[in-house]
């Protein structure tokens, strides 16, 4: 925990570089964004892939995300339906890992002694990526900052090694560190002149147009045979044996059931249809992927554990 | 023999709260089980003077044996064999029998003995000291403590509540030299997170305690829990409020903290506006607060939360807090503000869009039916049927307002609020509230009558109508909780002494489902009817009722459960009174005679017949309590009638002891036969008193 300390009023892309920096010295790759519609870090190939099979990895990344169930016309001060995720992946998952966590909190200026940091028991589970894990959120003097996970399942396959995620909810721990009451009044970045830009300056109109859309304007029917075709081009692209756009097709369709849901289109035993069917083409991408990786040899994995998965491989054929 | 103290502890990352006793308990009572298992039948001697206790935090599950014995004290094992004189033949040499005891006992001849006649195994088991034992007793159970969802971490195949990081395993100062879960044990622990970042050396088991108190950390559940209350009254106190203190939030939060501080903030008064019970669930659920009232129980602008350090600067703590809870309160205030907007009514339509379930078509339909059978239901219960229609058409509204969107478990609550809001009857938002009651065993019961036909009516719908497109719960698969339902439903007619009867109710709401064919209707009532009536047996075993006195009035399948109810008294009642017992046993043996008979019908009495004393006196008997007996049928009065029908004990005994029953005269004998079935259809029209046992 010797990192700098990011400066005192530190602007939301302060807070990004810093944690960009933090985990680049840990050995992460940083890598950009995907440029697709998903709901969380989770979904970027960087996580949901690399988290199945045997292949170390680490990388951090920031992930713009978007949830149009949680949108509010951009008048509520905490929820939006496009906000960011700071997504840190390490697999295996070491064992000082809350400890690294830990120095991330300190290298944005939270000092664990006037703050009340907890790792309070969370178990994720996502039904559309056929994934679970245990771990924790963790709360900052009550505020949930971070999701902590251990991957035990992902596309249906056990995660062998485990990958430890670490996603953190960037707006609201940069209100926490700007000590503001808003979303739209955190500081994005600071001018030479001494003037700033705040996140309303940049995000507030797109809060309130976009949550029309979501709410009032999203073309229900049409969506709906948007779902239909995402998963035949899924399942078409699987065929041909092209897990990664067939990966990207897994997401559109979930993103155009999240589109639904806003509309409040889907009652909740279709809800369940939806999501199972998305979670065969999400399991159907996993074995694909790893199959895939299997042909290229595992390339990243560590020898013992590479040889280890090869055989399992074999034997189950 | 000499006694240790054990210490063993666990060192995990945070394990989950609500598990966390029971974790520690399990622990603890598994190694205990270990060492009675090895110690074999002196267990409860040996064990007697040693004294257990548990410690359990986020980071730790630790268990102190202190005067163990420590060691398995030696013992003689004697095992008698074959008798001698058959154990050598003529010449002397060993025979089978003898061969093969010595081979059961893994021993050869020479170490064989006599005792008694008998070929005898003495052997000598020395000490066994138990410190090389315990590695293994912990280790099992650890295995065995009740983990829903292990897990695994890194690179390695150990699975654990959560990722496991160091043990402690010491006897006395001697550390027992093990490998657990993939750490080796020492004597080294860790304090507080925060507060005590240094190891800590445990000498050993006795300053355990004292020396994770230095490092900021209270090991014991119990005490800890205890500092948190009265950190929560004092709290209260400075603020002149009455803190909630429920006991499963505070274990949660027990199982929170290490070093428990417990602080005071505040939130907006504004607030207050929004229903209580959402506040109340916003900073439980979700930030784990203790919420306070005032004298009236008005839930006051303040919240207590336990923190796990002694910040440098609480006030920071308390500021971080209340952002917290506020846009959590702001949420539920704009969510509540918003929903009023739209009244209930103008909310039906958009139940059209929601299925409820495929077959079943959209929950609009299902309000639909529910209105119908509701308002029947209220008519037979003397109800306002037209307050009972108007609830069920208004009942799901609020699945689609936003509260209930977001906070689930105020379904009903919300919709009572909004009601009153839009200007609707009192007790048709009453019935709105009570529709989902009872929520779970021993919950209340709804008290309106609009409540109770709606209550009725939901549930009766979902069943009739999974039982009709064939999805009635088989095994562990219940997905619409349909057992539960029936529970609500028997319940409900039983405890709000409701004259309904099943029969009628199911065939009502089986007409009204379109996905039901004209053809299967009947038989799809009358599968509801019995299942309803098995589920009637779970709702007695969970009570005081026997269950063949369950048994005894099922047998008759009467479908009103109110008289099933009284029935099931009035055996209960019956089985109290000194007749009972000779009573069943003359039951019984009326039921067998009978039944050999296969007689289909009641036979008449010709009371010339009758010739010996005993059953001339029972005929009067009988006849004299018919008349008495008809109108306490017809009024049920089952309790009244048994202990009426007791007073035959006498006759019927009298009867079996001096009355042939199969005479020679075979009309003789079928006029006693009809005596016996007079008597038989006396108590069955209350229950079948043979069943008991």
């Amino acid at each position: 925990m010797t990192a700098t300390p990011a400066p005192k009023g530190a602007t939301f892309q302060d807070l990004i570089l810093a944690l960009q920096t933090y985990w680049s010295k840990h050995g992460c790759v940083v890598i950009q964004p995907l440029d697709m519609e998903v709901g969380a870090g989770t979904f970027h190939p960087a996580t949901f892939l690399r988290a199945i099979g045997p292949e170390s990895w680490k990388a951090a990344y920031v992930q713009p995300s978007r949830r149009p169930t949680d949108g509010r016309y951009g008048e509520n001060p905490n929820r939006l339906q496009h906000y960011y995720q700071f997504q840190t992946v390490l697999k295996p998952s070491p064992d000082n890992i809350q400890e690294l966590y830990l120095g991330s909190l300190e290298a944005l200026g939270v000092d664990p002694l006037v703050h009340d940091i907890r790792f309070v028991e969370d178990n994720w589970e996502s039904p559309t990526l056929g994934a679970w894990g245990l771990g924790w959120e963790v709360w900052l003097d009550g505020m949930e900052v971070s999701q902590f996970t251990y991957f035990q399942q992902v596309g249906g396959l056990e995660c062998y090694p485990v990958t430890g995620e670490l996603t953190y909810g960037l707006e609201r721990l940069a209100m926490y560190i700007q000590d503001v009451d808003s979303v739209y009044d955190l500081i994005w970045a600071t001018n030479s002149d001494g003037t700033s830009i705040t996140y309303g300056d940049v995000f507030h109109q797109n809060e309130v147009e976009q949550s029309t859309y979501n709410f009032e304007h999203a073309d229900v029917d049409h969506l709906f045979s948007v779902f239909d075709f995402h998963e035949r081009e899924c399942n078409k692209l699987l065929a041909a044996n092209l897990p990664l756009p067939a990966y990207e097709q897994t997401l559109k369709a979930s993103h155009t059931f999240n589109l639904l849901d806003a509309r409040k289109a889907i009652s909740v035993t279709e809800r369940q249809r939806f999501i199972l069917r998305v979670r065969t083409l999400t399991r159907g991408v996993a074995e694909a992927y790893l199959n895939s990786r299997a042909k290229l040899g595992f390339p990243l994995a560590e020898e013992g554990i590479r040889l280890e998965a090869l055989a399992a491989l074999e034997e189950s054929k | 023999m000499a006694t240790v103290d054990f210490l063993v502890e666990l060192g995990t990352a945070e394990l989950p709260p609500i598990s966390l006793q029971k974790l520690s308990k399990a622990f603890s009572a598994g190694i205990m089980q270990g060492l009675k298992a090895e110690l074999g039948k002196d267990a409860q001697t040996l064990l007697a003077a040693c004294s257990v206790e548990n410690f359990a935090t986020p980071r730790r599950l630790a268990v102190k044996i202190s005067g163990l014995i420590d060691e398995i004290p030696a013992s003689v094992s004697s095992v008698q064999g074959p008798p001698l004189k058959i154990c050598y033949d003529a010449d002397g040499n060993p025979s089978k029998a003898l061969i093969g005891f010595a081979k059961k006992n893994s021993v050869e001849l020479e170490q064989l003995s006599e005792r008694d006649g008998k070929i005898n195994y003495t052997q000598q088991i020395a000490a066994k000291p138990l410190a090389a034992l315990m590695p293994g007793i912990v280790e099992h159970s650890l295995s065995e403590l009740p983990i829903a969802k292990r897990m695994r971490w890194g690179a390695n195949k150990i699975e654990f509540v959560r990722p496991v990081q160091w043990l402690v395993m010491l006897f006395d100062e001697r550390v027992i030299d093990c490998e657990i879960l993939g750490v080796q044990a020492g004597n080294q622990t860790r304090g507080h997170r925060f507060h005590h970042q240094q190891p800590i050396t445990i000498n050993n088991p006795a300053e355990y305690e004292a020396k994770l108190q230095r490092a900021y950390v209270i090991a014991n559940f119990s005490k800890r829990r205890d500092k948190i209350v009265t950190q929560v009254k004092q709290q209260a106190e400075l603020i002149n409020c009455i803190p909630h203190i429920e006991d499963d939030l505070l274990d949660e939060v027990t199982g929170l903290n290490e070093w428990p501080v417990a602080l005071t903030g505040a939130f907006d008064k504004e607030f207050l506006s929004v229903p209580q019970e959402a506040l109340i669930l916003s900073m439980k659920e979700h930030q784990k607060y203790f919420y306070t009232t005032d004298e009236k129980g008005q839930l006051m602008p303040n919240f207590i939360t336990i923190s796990n350090i002694e910040s440098k600067d609480v006030s920071k703590v308390i500021a971080g807090n209340e952002k917290v809870i506020r846009p959590r309160l702001a949420d539920a205030n704009f969510f509540f503000e918003n929903d009023k907007k739209i009244s209930l009514e103008s909310r039906c339509e958009k139940l059209k869009k929601i299925i409820f379930q495929q077959q079943l078509g959209t929950v609009y339909a299902k309000s639909q039916r529910n209105a119908a059978l509701a308002s029947h239901i209220a008519g037979l219960i003397q109800g306002d049927q037209q307050k009972a229609q108007r609830a069920a058409l208004l009942a799901k509204t609020d699945l689609v307002t936003d509260m209930v969107f977001e906070f689930t478990d105020l379904q009903g609550l919300m919709g009572y609020h909004y009601a009153l809001n839009d200007g609707e009857d009192t007790e048709v938002a009453q019935a709105i509230f009570e529709q989902y009651l009872p929520k779970f065993a021993g919950d209340q019961l709804p008290a309106t009558k609009t409540g109770l036909a709606l209550a009725l009516a939901d549930r009766l719908d979902t069943l009739t109508g999974m039982f009709g497109i064939g999805q009635p719960p088989t095994g562990s698969k219940d997905p619409f909780a349909l057992r539960r339902a029936t529970v609500g439903v028997l319940r409900i007619i039983i405890e709000q002494k409701l004259d309904l009867d099943l029969k009628q109710l199911v065939e009502l709401s089986v007409a009204q489902h379109e996905a039901i064919a004209a053809e299967d209707k009947a038989k799809v009532a009358k599968q509801v009817v019995l299942f309803m009536l098995e589920r009637l047996r779970a709702y007695y075993e969970d009570g005081t009722i026997r269950i063949d006195t369950y048994l005894a009035v099922a047998a008759l399948a009467p479908s009103r459960p109110l008289d099933f109810d009284q029935r099931v008294n009035a055996v209960e009642h019956f089985r109290s009174l000194a007749a009972a017992q000779s009573l069943t046993a003359a039951n019984k043996r009326v039921s067998n005679i009978l039944d050999k008979q296969s007689l289909d019908k009641q036979l008449p009495i010709d009371s010339a017949l009758l010739t010996e004393a005993a059953e001339i006196e029972l005929d009067h008997c009988l006849t004299a309590l018919d008349a008495k007996l008809m109108p306490m049928f017809e009024s049920s009065d089952y309790r009244g009638a048994l202990t009426l029908l007791a007073s035959l004990q006498q006759p019927i005994d009298h009867f079996f002891d001096n009355v042939m029953v199969m005479a020679e005269d075979p009309a003789v004998q079928k006029n006693r036969l009809a005596l016996l079935q007079k008597l038989r259809q006396l108590f069955l029209r209350i229950a079948d008193i043979s069943l008991l046992n």
